[in-house]
């Protein structure tokens, strides 16, 4: 685990209201692994680090994609070229990948985008096929970038690729599937696909392991940490229920004036 | 030429005043980025005598400028502790203190029966002020007889330091405070967490399952100072300074207003070398002053 003073060096946008975000951090860079995050402390800013898994990482530079939905988040995207944040990582337990499956369907629901470029990187390099299906609710808000062959897209409202959720967009069978999005649809996920390795998100404190507030309810009995043991579980052994989805920003935002609306991105179609 | 940052906590010497606060700093096992040489002591996650699960999530959730926290103590019950962690602590050049819960007097007195003598077992800090289990825990800090009993059942089981962490939520914190150093402690621990509590604008329900949590971080640094300053000047034994300490400034109050040493907490969750910056940070200071001693920092301490 590393800690960089690391300077805003690329951002991009990558769907609507959905920034890619690049620091300068390459011994966090060349560490990363797929369905790890990093912590990443703004000063001066909210007094907790807040969590992203990594997007991207290579040539020294580390990626991030992510849409405002309160204090942190806006305040990452108001970021100018230069400027300084702590980047703290590689964290937390990413995906497995086991040459034995030869095939992998990596499906991603919104932000759940995030961990699948790594995903689809390190699957590659363990000899595996790789197959994306990645859903939104419209044609806006599905990611513009994907360097793979195969990719099916799927949109709430039909306006591209299959109408419905990506879980149900899935037709084949894979010798393994990978999954991250809202926690509900990972729970979906979980009913289909009992051994899926999914990507969760709790609240978090520390990010290291000192706190316990990342607690992640297990079918077993007790909790875990989402930030040492996971993000990343097999989909079977999470208590869905009891695990809170705080996703409120998939729904209608409450008014307030102490917190920046989520910034309305230029609307570009994805390619 | 270093500072002398030594301090004497009754018979315990620490080699600095920066110690790490319990639960933000696990079993001291885990900890990234540390500067072992800055650490004075670690103060480990609370434990109970048996196993137990903690609160369901959202178990924390961020506030102005602070946090609040209903972990639940979860916690894997002493036998793994001693198990797991103290033959780790028993290599260290540092104290580990256990902090230590039970539901009834009995219980701390059995948890501090069964660590005690243990090696890597450094002392106790006895939480009678955790808000966030059902029973004991704060209850006991509220009534200086029963923060008095269970003091004692931990004190006739222990010759090791034997540390009592006080709750900011009681009425006259002077009166627990004389009760616990009449009852045997070597040390009080000021403080531990506010209660508190937050809404959540979409279900309308708590943003914590617990309902209730702790506040801690900067957002209770006055309130705490107060209250710690309260404390020194009301017993003879040495006070540890807790509550939203993050940089040597912070700390730096805490002493001067009557502390022997402080504890950083919440401020390690944004900045895993804020200890070390702590501890850097008041040497810095003491030699730009031109004193050689952590004792040559003037104190306020008015009696009453
Ligand atoms: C392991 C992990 C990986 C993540 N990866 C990404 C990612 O790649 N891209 C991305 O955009 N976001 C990601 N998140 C979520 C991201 O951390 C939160 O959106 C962010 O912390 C919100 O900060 P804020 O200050 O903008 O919002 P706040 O003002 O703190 O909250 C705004 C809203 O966000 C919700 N929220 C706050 N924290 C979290 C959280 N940790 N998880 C879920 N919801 C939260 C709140 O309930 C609230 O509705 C990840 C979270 C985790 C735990
Ligand atoms: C996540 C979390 C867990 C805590 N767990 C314990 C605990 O197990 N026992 C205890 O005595 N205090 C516990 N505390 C209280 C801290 O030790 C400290 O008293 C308090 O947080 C105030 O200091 P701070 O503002 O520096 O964090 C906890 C605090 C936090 C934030
Ligand atoms: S976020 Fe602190 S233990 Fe996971």
């Amino acid at each position: 685990m590393f800690e960089a003073s690391a300077p805003l060096s690329e951002r991009r946008q990558v769907a609507r209201d959905m920034f890619v975000l690049g620091f300068d951090a390459p011994a966090v860079a060349a560490a990363a692994k797929a369905g790890q995050f990093v912590n990443l402390g703004l000063q001066p800013g909210p007094l907790l680090r807040r969590p992203f898994s990594v997007y991207r990482a290579g040539g020294g530079r580390v990626e991030i994609v992510l849409r405002a939905v309160g204090e942190g988040t806006s305040q990452l995207l108001s970021l100018r070229e230069g400027d300084l944040v702590s980047v703290l990582g590689p964290l937390g337990t990413g995906f497995r990948f086991d040459p034995a499956w030869r095939s992998v369907a990596l499906v991603s629901g919104g932000l759940g985008l995030a961990p699948m470029l790594l995903a689809a990187r390190d699957a590659r390099a363990a000899g595996l096929s790789v197959h994306w299906v990645h859903g939104a609710r419209t044609a806006w808000d599905l990611g513009s970038e994907w360097d793979g062959e195969e990719a099916t897209w799927a949109t709430d409202d039909g306006s591209r690729g299959f109408q419905g959720s990506a879980v149900a967009a899935v037709e084949e069978e894979f010798g393994a599937v990978l999954a991250c999005g809202p926690n509900p649809m990972l729970a979906a996920v979980a009913e289909r696909w009992p051994d899926a390795q999914v990507a969760v998100e709790t609240y978090m404190g520390c990010g290291t392991g000192v706190c316990l507030g990342c607690a992640v309810p297990l079918t077993a009995g007790g909790y875990d940490r989402a930030c040492r043991e996971g993000p990343v579980y097999r989909a079977a052994d999470v208590d869905w229920p009891a695990l809170p989805s705080h996703l409120y920003y998939t729904a209608v935002p409450v008014a307030s004036p102490s917190r920046p609306s989520p910034a309305t991105g230029g609307g570009e179609v994805p390619v | 030429m270093t500072a002398d940052l030594s301090v004497d906590l009754g018979h315990l010497r620490l080699r600095g005043p920066v110690i790490a606060a319990s639960g933000t700093f696990g079993y001291g096992t885990e900890v990234p980025l540390l500067e072992r040489r800055t650490l004075a002591a670690v103060v480990s996650k609370g434990i109970f005598l048996r196993p137990r699960p903690g609160t369901p999530p959202p178990r924390i959730v961020e506030t102005p400028s602070g946090m609040l926290n209903a972990i639940g103590l979860q916690g894997p019950g002493a036998e793994a502790l001693l198990r797991d962690y103290a033959p780790l602590w028993s290599a260290w050049d540092f104290p580990v203190l256990v902090n230590i819960n039970g539901e009834t007097v009995e219980e701390y007195g059995e948890l501090t029966a069964q660590l005690d003598g243990v090696p890597g077992v450094g002392g106790f800090e006895v939480n009678i002020s955790c808000p966030n289990v059902e029973q004991g825990g704060m209850y006991f800090g509220n009534d200086p007889r029963a923060a008095a009993d269970v003091t004692r059942a931990v004190r006739r089981r222990t010759k090791l330091p034997v540390w009592v962490k006080l709750t900011p939520n009681v009425g006259d914190i002077a009166e627990v405070a004389r009760a616990v150093e009449d009852a045997g402690a070597d040390a009080l621990c000021a403080v531990n967490t506010f209660l508190g509590m937050s809404i959540d604008l979409h279900s309308f329900r708590p943003r914590l399952s617990f309902r209730t949590g702790g506040l801690s971080g900067p957002a209770i640094r006055p309130l705490a100072l107060h209250l710690a300053h309260q404390v020194a000047r009301n017993v003879q034994v040495p006070v540890i300074g807790i509550g939203g300490i993050a940089g040597p400034e912070d700390a730096l109050e805490f002493l001067v207003a009557g502390c022997a040493a402080v504890q950083v907490g919440t401020a390690t969750f944004a900045d895993p070398r804020a200890i070390a910056g702590v501890h850097d940070g008041i040497a810095a200071y003491l030699e730009s002053k031109g004193w050689t001693s952590l004792k040559e920092l003037p104190r306020y301490l008015p009696l009453d």
